[in-house]
């Protein structure tokens, strides 16, 4: 059923954003050659990486290696289902974020630094999506790392410093239990490779197989923000609104929740998983996770820190759809790195607009904000009410899948996770959106004052995007098919039926 | 014998001989016989090259000096671990590419005839005492090395350098007497001289406690040439207080001398049965482990940047040794391959740290601050070095990593594996100071807003050097399938018997 074909396209997609970074680099000092070369950048790999969607709907997959890095590991590249729907996530967002920052950070200082860094990040970020093997994965993981260090301290403030260093400490200690695991593997079955369901076998000693889980587990589990490895998020949102928005909504979070799955689906495979009973923990720990970080949402008062806490929350939904190892559950942590996405980066871009417009960061500050705002506060409703899971949004495709694979799994306990999760939701959200549409404002008729039209297109799309993922989840050409066929793959299914 | 055989004794006489002449010919002419140490080494690299090559196409290449066969006339051999000579070389060229302009402005035009010439005595020695294949000889060009090395230390003016040299001699000059009576006792034991047959014939020695005797000096002088903790007190001044090339040959090229020894002299007991190996062996992991920890902590402590990079290198030494201690062929390729990854990384670190010695005067980690906006191109250098040093993929001090990790777990010691990754990420707390300083920091000092770009000389050695410490690591398993053969000669002898 499924076809390797030799291509380029795996290669050239990350590739085609580190030319981007290095251009920047040496031609940055002028603003048109960074603004040219960033946004033709990401819309070329935009169209590359699109361009592969069609022919993995029909099950191919498309693989490029330039040759061992190491004896018997390749340093190769192949895009399947999974891959793909995390690396068209990346590369859709790319387009819109970039557009953003340009409007954003004018004016700041370092912007050749802060573009050539950030086009290195989503380079990245791609590298990871596409990754053949977990070496392959692990190398960009900890390049991703160090390329948005720079970003994190773009201010260079004392805050700014602590948190880079906070953040260094937490990702990179987090990379050496990865790298520690992944040599346990390495030793054990002779490959790393992510293109099959399930690399390890019962026949390796139990202990060794506890200690790799827990290693690997714990060392995606820092990125993917899973308590108690969560501290670093809040703290690094210190950076420029852009940085945060892409990379700790999306690249960076991201690509711990998609190491996590390649964990649990690649290495480890659902048969093996299911025998051990490892998963169990791990699905209690994304729960507590879910509620705790929702209970500390609640008290926020910056915007921007209630967003992460909210992240922290969201990014364990995928980790808990992950790990109850049924079908249908494992398609909603699929969709829900698009979903989580695509709300979570209209939100930043709202608190960002916001703040650049009126330079306010606090939500006791929103009061009526609705009236002079009106299309930036719209779609901030619409992404926020996707989070509280109200239908026909995106938010509630995934709660929807997640609550039917829990039963299905045989554990309804997490259904009552879902509708604690959705009503605190409503309890930090629905508060803002009292504030901005219904409290009248502080002086009586404000002037309507809209963010300036680079900020605010590429929110509108985005929110626009939340509402198609969730009213067209299943129309034929959407990623929701991918997502279905990684599934497949993953439970070693003929079609996975929603 | 081929008559490329006799390229062999040239990659040491070549150098030694054009330095001993160079202050002769070149008294006070600086410039002139900067030309001349340069065409001697970038020739002497050529002749390593064709040697390579034969190397690579065939078996061994054997040179008898003079015509006396071996056991009874002197041999030189250019094996695997010979072939050590081609890293030495190349970078001991693009040491003295960088070397002209710091020399210019740092040593006395009367004194700088003798700093290339020890530089080229320096090279020929190291040459030397990778192809000795016997005993007294390997003894010989050790002194060679060292002696020029400790004068190259005290070439730098000022009190440190002076009792650093000083220091560096007096330790120096212990374990080279070890090594001495370590020769003297196996010459007494064997009564040959010749490492191949003394490794046959220590096994119906007499006196097995005089042949361990023999082997703990062997190992303990080897351990202070390769700066091994605890016996490494004398390399963090030297380092630090020699002038920045001379850092860079110290601690990229010199140092890897007491491995290569190690390594001599582990094959060389590894055919007697008299000394168990495993004890050996359980003693390199030991301070390996140590070293790591040790050097990393010391290296996070320090202020000034040349300091940092010495202590660095106390923790790499730390890694080659745990690689061959453990004894897996992962892990001793590993570490095979770390001498020459650290070799490249350390190199080029110490000559970038020279540039901006010499570009602002400076060497406080706090006084670099904001460096990066005038000095890009050689800040971004040191950058690069520092993220190879510690170890992400996929720069080149990843592959040693990887491999000893494994090697590890092959040997049955996974806990090793915690105390890698510690080191690593304990490198990566000082390399991070050093980072933000060069670039999320405003300038604290005048001379760093004044600097200007390093000339052409430095910056071209360096920024190679840096490209390759983060790149090379791609190519680790061409590296590594070449050091193979040699790893698995140096534990295959093991699994003999």
């Amino acid at each position: 059923m499924i076809t390797e074909l030799f291509d380029l396209r795996p290669v050239a997609a990350p590739l085609i954003s580190a030319l981007c970074a290095f251009g920047i680099m040496l031609l940055g000092h002028h603003a048109g050659w960074r603004i040219a070369l960033s946004l033709a950048a990401s819309v070329v790999k935009f169209a590359v990486v699109l361009s592969m969607l069609p022919g993995a709907l029909e099950g191919n997959v498309y693989r490029f290696s330039a040759g061992e890095i190491l004896p018997g590991l390749e340093f190769a590249f192949r895009v399947d289902a999974l891959g793909l729907f995390f690396g068209l996530v990346s590369s859709t967002l790319w387009v819109l974020t970039t557009i953003y920052a340009i409007a954003y950070m004018r004016g700041s200082h370092s912007l050749r630094r802060f573009f050539g860094f950030f086009a290195l990040c989503v380079s990245t970020t791609q590298a990871i999506a596409f990754a053949e093997n977990l070496l392959t994965l692990f190398i960009f993981y900890e390049l991703l790392t160090i390329c948005t260090y720079p970003l994190v301290i773009h201010s260079g403030t004392l805050e700014a410093r602590r948190a880079g260093r906070r953040y260094l400490i937490y990702t990179l200690s987090g990379g050496a239990a990865i790298l520690a695991g992944m040599v346990m593997v390495y030793q054990a079955t002779g490959s790393l490779s992510l293109s099959t369901p399930g690399l390890l076998h019962a026949g390796i000693d139990e202990r060794a197989l506890l200690t790799m889980f827990v290693l690997l587990i714990g060392g995606f589990g820092v990125k993917a923000a899973l308590m108690p490895l969560h501290a670093w998020l809040p703290t690094a949102m210190v950076a420029p609104t852009p940085v945060s928005a892409l990379l700790h909504a999306v690249a960076v979070v991201k690509a711990g929740s998609f190491g996590l799955m390649r964990v649990i689906y690649n290495i480890f495979g659902v048969e093996l998983l299911d025998t051990l009973g490892y998963h169990q923990v791990l699905a209690a720990i994304a729960a507590i996770t879910i509620i705790v970080a929702s209970l500390v949402a609640l008290r926020q008062d910056v915007l921007k820190r209630r967003l992460a806490w909210s992240t922290i929350s969201q990014l364990s939904y995928i980790v808990l759809a992950a790990c109850l190892l049924a079908p249908l559950a494992a398609l909603a942590a699929v969709i829900h790195i698009a979903n989580q996405a695509f709300a979570k980066i209209t939100l930043f871009f709202v608190a960002g607009a916001i703040e650049k417009t009126t330079g306010k960061k606090r939500i006791s500050e929103l009061d009526g904000i609705g009236k002079t705002m009106p299309w930036t506060m719209a779609a901030f409703t619409v992404a926020s009410l996707s989070f509280m899971g109200v239908p026909l949004l995106a938010g509630f495709i995934t709660k929807w899948y997640l609550s039917v694979g829990a039963l299905a799994a045989g554990a309804p306990v997490y259904v009552g996770v879902m509708m604690a999760s959705a009503i605190l939701n409503a309890a930090y959200w629905l508060p803002i959106l009292y504030r901005a549409w219904v409290k009248p404002p502080e002086s009586p008729n404000p002037p309507r004052r809209e963010a300036e039209n680079l900020l605010l297109w590429p929110t509108l799309a985005c929110a626009a995007y939340v509402i198609v993922l969730g009213l067209g989840a299943q129309a034929p050409a959407m990623p929701f098919a991918l997502a279905q066929s990684a599934v497949a793959f993953a439970f070693g299914l003929e079609v996975v039926s929603p | 014998m081929s008559s490329l055989a006799h390229l062999l004794p040239l990659t040491v006489l070549l150098p030694i001989t054009a330095g001993v002449l160079a202050p002769a010919l070149f008294h006070r002419r600086g410039l002139a016989c900067w030309w001349w140490a340069l065409a001697a080494a970038i020739l002497t690299f050529a002749t390593t090259v064709t040697l390579w090559r034969q190397l690579q196409s065939g078996s061994t290449i054997s040179y008898p000096l003079g015509g006396w066969p071996p056991p009874y006339g002197i041999e030189l051999v250019f094996d695997g671990l010979a072939a050590l000579m081609l890293v030495l070389c190349a970078l001991s060229v693009l040491i003295l590419l960088a070397a002209r302009r710091y020399v210019e402005a740092t040593v006395p035009s009367s004194r700088q005839s003798l700093f290339y010439a020890l530089i080229l005595i320096n090279l020929g020695g190291m040459n030397g005492f990778v192809a000795a294949a016997d005993l007294f000889n390997l003894f010989v060009f050790m002194e060679i090395f060292s002696i020029s090395a400790y004068a190259l230390v005290a070439l730098a003016r000022g009190p440190v350098a002076a009792l650093a040299a000083l220091k560096y001699l007096l330790v120096g000059a212990v374990s080279s007497l070890l090594v001495l009576l370590a020769v003297a006792l196996l010459h007494a034991q064997t009564g040959s001289l010749n490492m191949s047959d003394v490794a046959g014939l220590l096994a119906q020695a007499e006196a097995p406690g005089a042949s361990a005797l023999a082997l703990g000096c062997l190992v303990v002088g080897f351990l202070v040439k390769a700066a091994i903790f605890p016996l490494h007190f004398w390399l963090p001044d030297a380092h630090a207080s020699a002038p920045s090339p001379v850092s860079a040959l110290l601690s990229g090229l010199v140092v890897k001398m007491g491995i290569v020894g190690l390594v001599r002299t582990r094959i060389l007991f590894a055919e007697a049965e008299i000394v168990p190996l495993l004890m050996l062996d359980n003693l390199l992991v030991w301070l390996g482990v140590i070293a790591i920890l040790a050097g990393a902590v010391l290296a996070m402590v320090q202020r000034e940047l040349k300091l940092m990079l010495a202590y660095s290198t106390v923790a790499n030494m730390g890694y080659i040794a745990l690689g061959i201690g453990l004894a897996t062929p992962s892990a001793v390729s590993g570490a095979l391959a770390h001498t020459v990854y650290h070799a490249t990384i350390k190199t080029g670190l110490f000559l970038t740290a020279g540039s901006i010695l010499l570009c602002t005067g400076l060497s406080r980690v706090d006084d670099l601050r904001g460096l990066g906006q005038r000095m890009p191109l050689t800040s971004g250098a040191l950058v690069l070095g520092l993220l190879a040093a510690t170890g992400i993929p996929p720069t080149a001090g990843f592959v040693g990593k990887w491999q000893i990790a494994l090697g590890a777990l092959q040997a049955g010691q996974a806990w090793v594996i915690g105390v890698i990754l510690a080191g690593a990420l304990l490198t990566l707390g000082w390399a991070i100071r050093v980072i933000n300083s060069l670039f999320f920091r405003p300038p604290a000092r005048a001379r760093v807003i004044t600097a200007n770009e390093a000339p052409v000389s430095m910056l071209v050695p360096s920024v190679l050097l840096a490209v390759l410490a983060v790149s090379a690591g791609l190519g680790g398993a061409i590296l590594l399938g070449l050091v193979e053969p040699l790893a698995l000669a140096i534990v295959g002898a093991d699994h003999d018997h």
